[in-house]
């Protein structure tokens, strides 16, 4: 039988969740990630590097340099904060004062070169602890091995430099992988990112989401498709289950489709009616319980019912009416 | 830089929007806007791989120039529109006349103390159908200005939408509206770790449209709408940024009102002609009027922290309780008729009030944990509530003669409903070697649900529904050499409840990725996915199945100073077969949906001889699919760029428009956009 923890153990195990938290609160910069790389191994044959400040790159990196000034990781040389100042180049890269005295490049921490992992460690030494990172952890890229500098380029400057931000760039850079979401947009009726007009950006956080498929959200973490269909959020005296439940791709192919509205079925009737299709039953099915059949009197073979919206056409959801026809 | 200042301030007033003419949506008129998008070649997913992110080695140089910026202008003639104008409206949409195609500048260190960086980019001005406008001002530890803006127009009038067989004709089902986002958001650094901000969200939608008024089961009205809604979201808070930890706490409120209207006093006999009872029905007057009227606050926490080398964790809380007032009125006048009481009436007035809260509570926390140099264990849970409690106060009277009046139907005066769901996950990540990560993980959902059923449900006024999903996680990262990866994903779900018959139930889910660097000139990058889901609950026999391959192509030898490839090709096909009880007599049928689908879009762009930085580009892209909408699309671009002087070059643009459908012939159309203009640099 287990015995309950004594008061002195609960004082001691408190206390050190204290002492835990009082460090991490400290404002002191978190250390380096461990290297795993070949060369860290070498350099650790002899004394450990030490840092040699950004200058002395300047020497022989003198494009880098320059244009580093005008990037944003800049304020790393000149603020507190990052606890690295004028060593901006080491703050990533690590010390440098082998590679400076023996200009080998194994003589130094390449992030490239490191695993994803690895390298996510680095930028997340400053970045971790930002709220567009509340869904890293979770979020698909981290898992799949997609470092931060698979997107962000480090020492560009320029409006778009660090970053793709126009939504053309955009697009062409999750497209260099998500290919077969890309060829979606070539479908008919589509979001507008082929015209430039949106990015993926705007329905995706690529840094990870609360949401399933890194989706966006909106006001109080609602899907971010209500960001701009706001017509469709609610709440609604009468609300349609899928919408909530499911969301918009439960009828609708975001991305793109063959069907008008991007619907995921070409005729409504059969879209709506593959859920509508349940008798009344005392003990309902555990597999797909709700969506009860309609009343007879829809007589699918005329065409006036064979597209349900045209009478149900308040569908996302209705103020007034709880079949959704006003 | 003069000049091109003089034309950025010029040409956005030149090419303002000339008053528009929006028709009504259900009839042939020339495209009212037009959008531009810039040419896209329609191949970005090579086209990335032509300018890799991230490369590192490679940093863009410094210019000394404080000031960069392009401007494209010009115009845009149309060959005219064959086949349905509608069509053409609701998949393209672009227009005739001048048009501002893009606008960028960036302005740094322009030795003013209000700011030390302006960024602003403008694309598809002039009634284009997607016009948007972006800015970010920054002053490098002082502020953080952003601003962003789209209109964007949307027409949708598609006969196999709506009733095909419609005795007026197509009539019903379409709108003509513009919706417009806008946003804004200031993040202020007073320094130390202390960081306020502030935003605002704006989106609405205004236009018109037809939509139907429908009297019971016996008739519907197509009805000229007049759309109007909009939604404001207003936020601020305050971010606290420690190297350690982070919190944000946040307080936002949102408005919004849908002040929707539909009119119209002209005789309609409906798309129910045929007598009833010897009575033709019809509607004769309508007003209709919505006052719809929704508030809500919310509070949200966010913390992130790194508390030790092997440990970070994060997590948010969130509340909102958005409310809404309905104030609904209509009133319809003409031949109804009450079926259940087998009597006909000519007037109908309802009068809607009432309120709607909806408490949201969502929480997650997680933490990722490093016990070992090559282990990571990821943890995760999730919990997102809505319960709603509706008071709707709905009045619906009937009047047969003047002082006869009675109660068609009524609606429930209070009730609730509710949606609970949960998530929790568990991944292991494992280093085997540098080049090679394994991933496996478990994921369980669960949650539940109760929400009004139908006015005629035959299993009582709600309808219930329970959630319970395990799924087994797997994966593989190798990278092979530097220039070769491949990523596999898998995961494999068995569900004990689930929401729809068309959910998720019993599924694998595949999906494999290779990206190869051949030569420095040639990259390959090939996908493969696959989704099989599997219900076979008797009377459901849900059998879903989706496959899509795709291969891109990029070529640019000598970096493509004189030719460039770029090219994808993708095949999906899909197939859904499940059974489903056909009305009127409740017969068993199965619903059978295909689509097998050929994706390709390509660009090649060649140097013009002769001609320094002068490009030929041509491509475009294709869509052919069989199946249950068996439909061609094709999007071919030719585009000449030929430099004029050091600053300013000459384009020409040809792309083709065609779509065809094999079941609904008269929705195809074909045109041809020719484009000429300048594109101004500094």
């Amino acid at each position: 039988m287990l015995r309950p923890p004594s008061k002195a153990r609960l004082a001691l195990l408190g206390a050190a969740l204290v002492a835990i938290a009082a460090r991490g609160a400290q404002d002191k910069p978190a250390a380096p990630a461990p290297q795993t790389t070949a060369q860290d191994a070498k350099a650790a044959d002899s004394k450990p590097a030490t840092y040699v400040g950004s200058e002395t790159c300047q020497t022989c990196h003198e494009d880098i340099f320059k244009a580093f000034q005008k990037n944003p990781h800049a304020l790393v040389e000149t603020d507190k904060k990052y606890g690295h100042t004028t060593q901006a180049c080491e703050a990533c890269h690590g010390p440098g004062s082998k590679h400076a005295d023996s200009l080998n490049a194994a003589d130094i921490r390449q992030p490239a070169k490191l695993t994803a992992a690895a390298a996510d460690h680095i930028c997340l030494t400053c970045h971790l602890n930002q709220p567009t990172h509340i869904g890293r952890i979770n979020g698909s890229h981290a898992k799949n091995q997609v470092s931060c500098v698979g997107c962000h380029a480090i020492h560009k400057n320029g409006p778009d430099g660090l970053v793709a931000r126009k939504p053309a760039d955009i697009n062409r850079q999750c497209a260099a992988c998500h290919t077969d979401v890309w060829a979606s947009f070539m479908r008919p009726y589509r979001h507008r990112l082929p015209e430039g007009a949106m990015s993926c950006v705007d329905c995706h956080n690529p840094h990870g989401s609360v949401l399933p498929h890194g989706m966006q959200t909106v006001d109080a973490n609602e899907p971010g498709c209500f960001k701009c269909h706001g017509d469709k959020r609610g709440p609604f005296t009468y609300e349609h289950a899928p919408v909530r439940l499911e969301g918009c791709p439960a009828c609708h192919q975001p991305h793109g489709s063959a069907n008008p509205r991007m619907l995921a079925r070409a005729q409504i009737g059969f879209l709506c009616l593959e859920c509508h299709a349940n008798l009344p039953q005392p003990t309902l099915p555990a597999n797909g319980t709700m969506g009860t059949v309609a009343p007879a009197f829809h007589d699918m073979r005329q065409p006036r019912f064979q597209n349900c919206t045209i009478c149900h056409q308040k569908v996302h959801g209705s103020y007034v009416n709880r079949d959704f026809l006003k | 830089m003069r000049f091109l200042l003089a034309l950025v301030l010029l040409v956005p007033v030149l090419a303002q929007t000339a008053p528009q003419t929006t028709p009504a949506p259900a009839q042939d008129q020339p495209p009212a806007s037009a959008a531009p998008a810039p040419a896209q070649p329609a191949a970005p997913a090579a086209e990335a791989q032509a300018t890799p992110q991230a490369s590192a080695d490679n940093p863009a140089p410094t210019s000394a120039e404080d000031f960069h910026g392009s401007i494209d202008f010009g115009y845009r003639w149309l060959t005219g529109v064959n086949g349905s104008m509608d069509e053409y409206r609701s998949v393209v949409n672009l227009g005739q006349g001048p048009k501002l195609f893009g606008l960028e500048f960036s302005l740094r260190d322009p030795g003013t103390h209000l700011f030390d960086e302006l960024d602003v980019r403008a694309y598809g001005w002039g009634g284009d159908p997607y016009s948007t406008a972006h800015a970010d001002l920054r002053k490098k530890r002082v502020y953080d200005l952003s601003f962003d803006y789209r209109n964007i127009a949307y027409f949708n009038a598609v006969p196999s939408f709506a009733n095909t067989g419609a005795p007026g004709g197509f009539d019903e089902q379409s709108f003509d509206i513009h919706r417009r986002a806008l946003s804004a958001g200031l993040d202020l650094f007073p320094g130390g770790h202390f960081v306020p901000y502030l935003a605002f969200d704006h989106n609405s939608g205004s236009g018109q449209g037809i939509e139907t008024w429908v009297q019971d089961s016996n008739n519907d009205y197509a009805v000229p709408t007049l759309l109007s809604d909009s939604t404001e979201n207003y936020r601020g808070g305050i971010r606290i940024e420690y190297s350690r930890f982070h919190l944000t706490l946040e307080q936002g409120g949102t408005t919004y009102k849908d002040d929707d209207q539909a009119s119209d006093a002209t005789l309609l006999k409906g798309d129910n002609t045929a007598p009833i009872f010897g009575q033709t029905l019809s509607l004769s007057n309508l007003e209709q009027a919505y006052g719809i009227r929704g508030h809500s606050i919310y509070s949200k926490v966010l913390f992130t922290s790194h508390l030790a080398p092997w440990f970070d964790v994060y997590g948010q809380f969130l509340y909102s309780e958005p409310k809404t007032d309905i104030h609904f009125s209509e009133v319809a006048s003409g031949n109804f008729l009450d079926v259940s009481q087998l009597l006909f009436y000519s007037g109908l007035v309802t009068m809607g009030t009432g309120t709607d809260n909806q408490p949201h509570t969502t929480g997650n926390i997680g933490f990722e944990l490093r016990p070992l140099r090559r282990l990571r264990v990821i943890e995760s849970l999730m919990t997102d509530r809505y319960h709603d409690a509706a008071a709707p106060a709905i009045a619906i009277t009937g009047i047969v003669a003047p002082g006869t009046i009675f109660t068609p139907l009524t609606e429930p005066t209070a009730f609730t409903e509710y949606v609970n769901y949960n998530q929790q996950q568990i991944d292991v990540l494992y280093d085997v070697t540098n080049r090679i990560t394994l991933h496996g993980g478990w994921r369980y959902v669960w949650g539940d649900a109760e929400t009004l059923a139908g006015q005629l449900s035959q299993t009582g006024p709600l309808a219930t529904g329970k959630l319970s999903r395990n799924t087994g996680i797997g994966g593989l990262t190798y990278r092979a050499i530097e220039k070769l990866t491949f990523n596999l994903d898998f995961e494999g779900t068995s569900s004990d409840d689930i929401y729809f018959r068309t959910s998720l139930n019993d599924y694998e889910k595949g999906r494999a990725r290779a990206r190869y660097q051949v030569a420095k000139a040639l990259s390959l990058q090939a996908n493969f996915q696959v989704l099989n889901n599997r219900n076979p609950a008797q009377g459901i026999n849900y059998s879903f199945q989706s496959r899509d391959n795709a291969l891109s192509i990029f070529w640019t030898p000598d970096a493509g100073k004189r030719i460039s490839l770029m090219g994808e090709y993708d095949r999906s096909t899909l197939s859904s077969n499940i059974d489903y009880l056909t009305l009127p007599f409740l017969t068993s049928a199965v619903s059978r949906y295909r689509d097998n689908a050929h994706t390709a879009t390509s660009a090649l762009n060649l140097a013009v001889p002769g001609i320094k930085d002068g490009k030929l580009t041509l491509g475009g892209s294709m869509f052919v699919s069989s199946g249950s909408a068996p439909s061609r699309y094709y999007e071919p671009l030719a585009r000449l760029s030929l430099p004029v002087s050091k600053h300013v070059a000459w384009n020409a643009e040809w792309q083709y428009y065609g779509f065809g459908q094999s079941f609904y012939l008269y929705e195809g159309f074909r045109t041809n956009a020719f484009i000429t203009g300048l594109r101004l640099t500094q």
